[in-house]
């Protein structure tokens, strides 16, 4: 089945807080760019709020969405301003961030449009037919090359996959529509930021990290004595790891977590999934140890270690202690 | 109250995915071992843990997939679900979260649920696309990255905590019937009971199959698979446990880390 696509009106969903565009957008910028430079594909940034002024956006013409209905997020909002906007713009592709909000309602979108979604897509690449999406995939351990459907493709790009789009080219126009978007079977109740600082992961140049791998709460002992080997280090884990009540949520590292950048990122029995590195990636030394030899963190990794943790971090222990003697 | 979970059977994390001639898609060998996706092991849990507070509640399983996902539909049973449902799909192919949402959506016309609950992506494919899907085809509200939830039976509605970036907490409430994708570490799956196990060997999964065939595709596709391109130098330590400690000690110590 061949649908014709011209890729000629790109949809960019932006990020944002409390009517501020949020960084992330630039990205997703950055990304409809790559498209509009090959398709002179005009490029369309929908900020759904209730703002009274937007400012202009690099690279991109910005239409507000604006309704007292989306003062804050609720899916159901979101969805309907995205469709609103779709309708005016007509998009063959809609970007969106592969964040907690873009993800909650993005695949909605898609299903409402009839189109087809790619969600935490890591690059793009061009070929004589077409654009293609990557993304990873069994268990972060294969790429996969998408191809779009029929239109429009909905996609949600991974935080920090493409640089943000700092070109000063002239900046688009910027229109309103005031709509009348009123929720009405999803409330926003609260917005909480719980205190989740851990001021000794966030100064540490070395991290020891945890993941399901270390297996039971007893093998802790063991990270914490590996960390104790380096100096300002500091003890983390993936998300399985806090969920098994092994490590606090506050040290844990991911796109739900925090993301970090020590010196040293020791990642221990993690398997390396893409919401994992999204909080890792720029570590400036990454060590792993795995006993899966196809572990994806292993593609992440600058020193590899295909090892049964419990048999190789005593040891390394050992090693440690006799070269400091 | 009509609860409904989705789950999906995903292989072990460990087994190596082997990709086909075309480059298209990728399988696992025969002897490869499968379990319930993580989360939505935590969602099953859930519609146990709702049970518990409001009687009378059903619950119902739906999973896609070959012969082998009835094993993780009767492991729902053994840990307490009430009917599950297999929806038959025996090809080893790229199936877009699009239609499986179209086919589960369609399985839950008339069925009358209040509440479909689901995990909030796979650990295989990670798309996190089907949930919110079956909700938009249905109609009905959805919320994803769910940490807690309650009831509230006279409101008809729910209300729900997410998970957001950085740790950050939303609460919102959606009238019923919704469907709630939820988080690991929303709480800690039971294992089956004694009773339930028995029960389960009695309780015989139904199974739907398309007489019609399946919607062709008009959605993406997956064009080819390749190795995952490394980011980083990623050289692989050799030798003896003590020899791979001894030369880490040293790349370490080269670079001032220890």
């Amino acid at each position: 089945m061949n649908h014709y696509i011209s890729n000629k009106s790109i949809m960019v969903m932006c990020e944002q807080s409390g009517g501020r565009i949020l960084p992330v957008t630039h990205e997703l910028i950055f990304c409809a760019s790559l498209i509009a430079d090959r398709y002179d594909s005009r490029i369309t940034a929908v900020l759904p709020g209730n703002i009274a002024g937007a400012e202009f956006i690099s690279g991109a013409d910005l239409l507000v969405i604006n309704s007292p209905g989306l003062a804050e997020y609720t899916c159901e909002g979101w969805e309907k301003a995205a469709l609103l906007a779709a309708e005016q713009i007509m998009p063959d592709i809609i970007i969106i961030a592969h964040t907690s909000t873009g993800y909650d309602y993005a695949p909605r979108v898609a299903a409402l449009l009839e189109g087809g979604c790619i969600t935490s897509v890591a690059g793009i690449e061009f070929t004589r037919d077409g654009i293609r999406y990557r993304r990873s995939g069994f268990h972060g351990k294969l790429d996969l090359l998408y191809k779009a459907g029929k239109p429009p493709l909905v996609i949600t790009v991974l935080p920090g996959a493409f640089p943000a789009n700092v070109q000063q080219a002239e900046p688009g126009t910027v229109g309103y529509i005031n709509a009348d978007i009123n929720p009405v079977f999803t409330s926003n109740l609260q917005y909480m930021i719980p205190d989740q600082s851990n001021t000794e992961l966030e100064h540490a140049e070395v991290i020891i990290a945890a993941g399901k791998g270390i297996g039971k709460i007893e093998n802790l002992q063991m990270i914490r004595e590996m960390a104790s080997c380096f100096n300002r280090s500091a003890i983390a884990g993936s998300r399985v790891a806090c969920d098994n009540g092994w490590i606090e949520y506050n040290a844990q590292v991911g796109l739900t977590g925090k993301k970090v950048a020590p010196l040293l990122y020791v990642a221990c029995g993690i398997s390396g999934s893409m919401q994992h590195i999204v909080g890792m990636k720029d570590s400036k030394t990454v060590v792993s140890i795995n006993r899966d030899p196809d572990a994806a963190i292993f593609h992440h990794s600058d020193i590899c270690i295909v090892e049964e943790l419990e048999k190789f971090i005593p040891e390394f222990i050992r090693e440690t202690e006799k070269n400091r003697t | 109250m009509k609860i409904l979970v989705c789950i999906k059977q995903v292989p072990d994390q460990e087994s190596r995915p082997t990709v086909n001639q075309e480059r298209t898609w990728a399988g696992y060998a025969e002897n490869a071992s499968y379990w319930i996706n993580r989360y939505d092991e935590h969602a099953v849990e859930e519609a146990l843990r709702i049970r518990e507070m409001i009687p009378k509640t059903a619950i119902d399983i739906v999973s896609l997939g070959p012969e082998r996902v009835k094993s993780a539909i009767k492991r729902c049973i053994e840990m307490g679900a009430d009917q599950g449902f297999h929806l038959y799909y025996d090809r080893n192919d790229y199936l877009s979260p699009s239609i499986k949402s179209h086919l589960i959506a369609e399985f839950c016309k008339n069925r009358e649920y209040d509440l479909i609950l689901t995990g909030v992506m796979s650990e295989d494919m990670m798309s996190g696309q089907t949930g919110p899907m079956i909700a938009a085809q249905l109609g009905v509200p959805s919320a994803t990255s769910v940490m807690k939830l309650k009831i509230n039976a006279e409101k008809q509605s729910i209300q729900v905590e997410r998970e957001l970036d950085s740790g950050h907490r939303c609460f919102m409430e959606l009238v019923l019937p919704a469907l709630v994708a939820v988080q690991s570490g929303i709480n800690r799956p039971r294992y089956p009971s004694l009773s339930n196990v028995m029960r389960a060997k009695n309780t015989e999964i139904m199974e739907i199959r398309w007489t019609e065939g399946l919607p062709a595709s008009k959605y993406e596709t997956v064009e080819r698979i390749s190795e995952v391109g490394a980011d980083r130098a990623g050289i692989r330590l050799e030798g003896t446990t003590a020899e791979k400690a001894a030369a880490l000690w040293q790349l370490l110590h080269e670079k001032s880390l220890i």
